[in-house]
């Protein structure tokens, strides 16, 4: 998996290390059960401070994407096909999107071009397969 | 003739050798330790200045080499090392006028401005890390074990004071008979553990391939990483012939000494040959950006030395050649350089005390 991030952006590093991995789950490259590395490896790779990567990946940890072990280290623990979100998940989420929607339509977007980029961001992703229903959210 | 004087007519002639090339077969986006941007890796400024290094350091290593030819037959080591000394000051003052020019145009022409600046890592690296070469470190090993079993059959049999070259004699011991296997076992813990340490070091991603680039810093690695130990093995080699002589074992005279440094001057002519192929296996990589590789210029003093409080890497690519130098700014390397320091003069202080 690759992990890139802008060190002078606007966008906090520990966002960005927790917004790529959250895509590279949705894109399949970062399936349930994939390590990552430990925290102080990552931050060498990235040349950033330890306490920034570990944030990141404390915000994955309480979305429950990610299982951190002390000797298992950082595993991916659900993508696509572990089956439905947390019931509470989705109410969070729904406020967020609603932020990202409005911004789009104060913009002047209309929502048939909003609908579109929705449509075609879900559409780059690889469909999901439930071959194991033993997965679920206990992988 | 010693075989410290010789030391220069090898050492010479190699470095100058290596300055001509190491520093043009770098990647194309580090030029002479200035990061630029991948599309300005031909700007005529550094082609200009590509051009003149390559010109000057074959005039300095031509020039240094015919000094040492100059000095020929002189027996003290002082001249060859002044030269040598000479030799790698003006090579590094042509890198840094390069270096100086190409920043001064980055600079002036704006390279980098209005880029999106990022840093790329491959988890990969770290879930499936490359394998430390642990087989090719048997050589090096296996050439202590003969001298230690060469050591251990001969010291009987040792008179009561040994000649250690250039009229020193000093008192028969173990400390003194066995010193060089010592050197050797210290040359080989520090060369092969700071080999451990490289293969731990982050590889520097072109942002614009990562992937391909990381195929490129794994290639180049194990080649630097193999022959790093062959040049271990090599040194080992050269300390072992040495011992043979100051055990009595092997009888040179005069231009004979010469023979000591064969192995070490074939393995550090192998070992540059190496580093420039894993320069050159880097510096092919692919780069067509739609983001740029952040500009960390301003860590960088003179393009040689780095300095990074809130890089917690101890080891990072050098700019200069394919290699790695330390993060002078990470408390660690400090702790690591003074380590260097302090334990070779603390087995030279408890060597000579013991004597």
């Amino acid at each position: 998996m690759l992990l890139s991030v802008e060190p002078d952006g606007p966008v906090p590093i520990y966002q960005q290390i927790r917004d790529r991995i959250v895509e590279a789950i949705a894109a399949g490259d970062a399936p349930a059960g994939t390590g990552l590395p430990a925290t102080r490896q990552l931050a060498v790779d990235l040349g950033i401070n330890f306490h920034t990567v570990n944030k990141g990946y404390d915000l994955l940890r309480q979305e429950g994407l990610l299982r951190i072990g002390r000797r298992a280290g950082a595993v991916v623990q659900r993508d696509a096909a572990s089956g439905p979100p947390r019931p509470d998940w989705e109410e969070e989420w729904t406020t967020r999107l609603r932020t990202m929607l409005a911004e789009a339509t104060a913009q002047g977007l209309s929502s048939e071009e909003i609908m579109r980029h929705c449509r075609d961001i879900v559409a780059g992703f690889p469909p999901v397969t439930n071959d194991d229903p033993a997965r679920g959210d206990a992988a | 003739m010693r075989p410290v004087v010789v030391a220069a007519y090898v050492l010479v002639p190699l470095f100058g050798l290596f300055m001509c090339i190491g520093p043009l077969v770098t990647r194309p986006s580090v030029q002479f330790g200035v990061r630029v941007p991948s599309e300005y890796s031909t700007a005529p400024v550094i082609r200009r200045e590509r051009r003149s290094y390559r010109w000057r350091s074959a005039v300095i290593a031509i020039c240094a080499v015919a000094a040492l030819i100059a000095w020929g037959g002189h027996r003290s080591w002082v001249p060859s090392r002044i030269i040598l000394l000479v030799e790698f000051a003006a090579d590094m003052g042509c890198f840094w006028w390069a270096h100086r020019r190409i920043a001064e145009v980055k600079a002036a022409e704006g390279w980098f401005a209005g880029r999106r600046q990022t840093v790329v890592a491959d988890t990969s690296w770290r879930t499936e890390p490359q394998p430390f070469p642990i087989g090719w470190l048997a050589p090096a090993v296996a050439v202590i074990v003969v001298t230690v079993v060469i050591g251990v059959l001969r010291y009987p049999h040792l008179p009561a004071y040994l000649d250690r070259g250039g009229g020193h004699r000093v008192a028969t011991s173990p400390v003194s008979a066995f010193a060089v296997v010592f050197a050797q076992a210290y040359v080989t813990a520090v060369w092969s553990g700071l080999l451990a340490l490289v293969y731990r070091s982050r590889p520097d991603l072109d942002t614009a391939d990562p992937a391909a680039s990381l195929r490129g810093y794994r290639r180049a690695l194990g080649v630097f990483g193999r022959a790093g130990l062959v040049l271990l093995a090599c040194v080992d080699l050269s300390l072992l012939l040495y011992a043979l002589q100051f055990w009595q074992v092997l009888h040179l005279s005069g231009d004979g000494n010469v023979l000591v440094l064969v192995p070490f001057a074939l393995g550090l002519a192998a070992f540059f040959c190496a580093v420039i192929r894993a320069g050159a296996a880097r510096a092919r990589v692919a780069e067509a950006a739609a983001t740029t590789d952040r500009d960390d210029d301003r860590f960088w003093k003179g393009g040689v030395v780095y300095v990074n409080r809130d890089d917690p890497a101890v080891l990072v690519g050098a700019r200069v050649a394919f290699g790695w130098t330390v993060n002078l700014g990470n408390p660690t390397a400090w702790l690591l350089i003074s380590g260097f320091v302090a334990v070779p003069a603390g087995l030279v202080a408890l060597a000579a005390s013991a004597i």
